[in-house]
């Protein structure tokens, strides 16, 4: 249990110092309200629009693609760290893995998933 | 590294490599249709279809090839273990979970271009689903079991929502998601504790630390207590055991009826794999395989409540679909009697067990299929309604749609009877002779919405003005029907060397 003691300081540290700032800040900061000040977003333009905007279906395709191809990345680095040791075998299991994704890119290319205007 | 490996995976690398070959082939196809077009030949569906169905066939087929060597002289198959592990327990389950998926496949051939959903993504999905629910059966250790189970349910979440314009498709996906996660959640924290109590992920690892443990005296067995029941509450979640059905009917009648069958037969004996093996495999030893302080009596309630409530629900249905989805819940109740005799009949009652569940496969796709048969373009049959006379009008539709209900209502000559037979007889000879009259009592109930389908198709005639169904033909659909009835009829004329397959099956894991 006494290893774990560390780990709670540090979580008593980081409330008492986020509780404590922003406290100071509360008490000690100049407060001058303006309704301008008090709008949602405030950056000197007026806003517009609805506060619901339905995102297009495409940044979620992107992100999809983006995740796999990250997670790709992710695999391949311990195992270049590890690649004198894997031999050939590491290099046929890699080579599968990414012919794999080709397979999955070739995919979504057919299939348009690349193309944003459409 | 040698060839006794690749032989040993072969069912699983089959399928996956044929999955990823009609991904591509589907991608680069030619063939669209839009939803408008007539043409009900011209969609991806008409090749795609039978080339899943062939895909999956060969893993059956490669599975049963692997039988015949014998598993355990494949050498090198064991460096795998235990994270997917060759024997005839896994090897059965494939034969039976590929068996289950090509014939779903074969109904979506004929059902999806029918009603406008043509679309080739739903074989790919089918496929990766399957391969999933092979290595959930397969599975000896808790991470890949939790892969496998992602891998099979992802598939099947995006088949359930296949009808995007639908509402109720989209609503049977959703909560279909939602309770399925949840239930993946409570699992992978069941496995957490229980690597946290034991120091093991893998099942026989778990199993050996829960029998050298000491009840009581400091020890982690409380642990492994809540961890036993998140996991069987996970898993009954996904075999949809009552009270953890609630998704089941909504999910199965929103779905398009191929995806519905997929479910009821492929994911639900795929959960019953992973169920068997963690429960004999894991918490076999160590008092919980014990009436007095285990896990029997926590199935057997479970069992109680399943087949009871599915049954008296069941028969207050208007939609066929909706019983036959409150009817696949009661079978489920009837398996787990059988799972709960394992802990003392042994091996002969997990043949029984796994019988069943082959028999319960074949009839399911075959009520499925014949409910698909039934309805056409713009007139899906749901409704008892629907079906008034169709008996007459179209005698061979009407015949194999009896002849699949009174399968699932376990009448003699189908396979459904020994199903039933060797699940009370196993009940019996472990001595829990309540659960095998309860069992009983609710099979009498079941024969009357079972046989409710037939008075309709039989004495009914359609009300005045009401539209009058015109089964779809489809070259698909009947080869399924006509595959799945005579594995019923055989199977029910000539159980016992299936049953001996199984009980040979059920000995690998024991």
């Amino acid at each position: 249990m006494s290893t774990y003691v560390p780990l709670f300081l540090l979580f008593i540290v980081a409330a008492v110092l986020a509780g404590a700032l922003f406290t100071i800040s509360t008490v000690l900061g100049p407060k001058n309200p303006t309704p301008e000040k008090m709008i949602p977003y405030e950056c000197g333009s007026e806003t517009t629009g609805g506060r619901f905007v339905k995102p297009s279906v495409k940044f979620y395709l992107t992100a999809i693609l983006f995740v796999v191809f990250d997670i790709e990345a992710v695999l391949i680095y311990p195992w270049t760290v590890e690649f004198k040791n894997l031999g050939w075998i590491g290099l046929a299991t890699m080579g599968s893995f990414i012919l794999m994704l080709v397979v999955a890119l070739l995919y979504v290319w057919k299939k348009g998933a690349l193309e944003w205007e459409k | 590294m040698n060839s006794g490996l690749f032989l040993g995976l072969s069912p699983l690398l089959v399928v996956s490599l044929g999955g990823l070959l009609l991904m591509v082939a589907e991608a680069f196809s030619k063939r669209r249709v839009d939803e408008t077009s007539d043409d009900r030949d011209a969609g991806p569906s008409s090749e795609l279809s039978l080339g899943t169905a062939v895909t999956l066939l060969a893993g059956a087929v490669f599975a049963a090839a692997i039988w015949f060597v014998g598993p355990e002289k494949l050498e090198g198959a064991s460096s795998v273990a235990p994270w997917v592990i060759v024997d005839r327990f896994t090897l059965f389950f494939s034969f039976v979970l590929c068996l289950g998926g090509a014939l779903a496949a074969l109904l979506a051939g004929g059902y999806l271009p029918e009603h406008r959903l043509d679309r080739g993504e739903f074989y790919p999905l089918i496929i990766f689903s399957t391969v999933g629910a092979m290595i959930l059966a397969s599975a000896g250790d808790l991470l890949s079991l939790f892969l496998g189970l992602e891998t099979m349910s992802l598939g099947v979440y995006a088949m359930v929502g296949f009808r995007r314009a639908s509402l109720r498709s989209t609503e049977a996906a959703v909560k279909y998601f939602l309770l399925g996660s949840f239930a993946a959640a409570l699992l992978l924290y069941g496995g957490a504790l229980l690597y946290g109590a034991t120091g093991h992920t893998d099942l026989a690892g778990i199993r050996e630390a829960i029998a050298n443990m000491q009840p009581g005296k400091g020890s982690n067995f409380a642990l492994v207590i809540t961890a036993a029941v998140l996991i069987i509450v996970g898993l009954a979640f996904k075999v949809s055991a009552v009270p953890f059905h609630m998704w089941t009917p909504d999910a199965y009648e929103g779905a398009p009826t191929p995806t519905t069958t997929y479910m009821a037969v492929a994911v639900k004996c795929a959960a019953f794999a992973t169920m068997l093996r963690v429960l004999i495999g894991a918490f076999g030893e160590g008092g919980l395989e014990s009436w007095a302080a285990g896990w029997p009596p926590v199935v057997a309630l479970l069992a109680v409540l399943t087949m009871t409530v599915a049954n008296l629900v069941a028969g207050q249905q208007e939609s066929v679909k909706r019983m036959l989805a409150y009817s696949s819940i009661a079978h489920a109740g009837y398996v787990l009697v059988g799972v709960v005799a394992t802990m003392r009949a042994g091996g002969d009652a997990q043949g029984s067990v796994m019988f069943y569940l082959l028999t319960y496969t074949v009839s399911t796709v075959g009520a499925f299929g014949a409910l698909i048969l039934m309805g056409s373009r713009g007139a899906e049959a749901v409704s008892y309604e629907d079906l008034a006379g169709v008996g007459k009008r179209h005698p061979a539709a009407g015949f194999a749609f009896s002849l699949f209900l009174l399968s699932l209502a376990g009448v003699p000559p189908t396979a459904g009877f020994f199903g039933k037979l060797y699940i009370v007889k196993a009940s019996i000879g472990a001595g829990l002779y309540p659960l095998a009259i309860i069992l009983l009592l609710n099979s009498v109930i079941s024969a009357y919405y079972y046989l409710r389908v037939m008075v309709y198709m039989y004495m009914r005639e359609p009300a005045p003005g009401a539209p009058i169904a015109k089964p779809m033909r489809s070259g698909y659909v009947a080869t399924a029907l006509v595959v799945a009835g005579v594995l019923v009829l055989v199977l029910g004329l000539w159980p016992t060397t299936s049953l001996q397959i199984a009980v040979e099956a059920a000995l690998a894991t024991r």
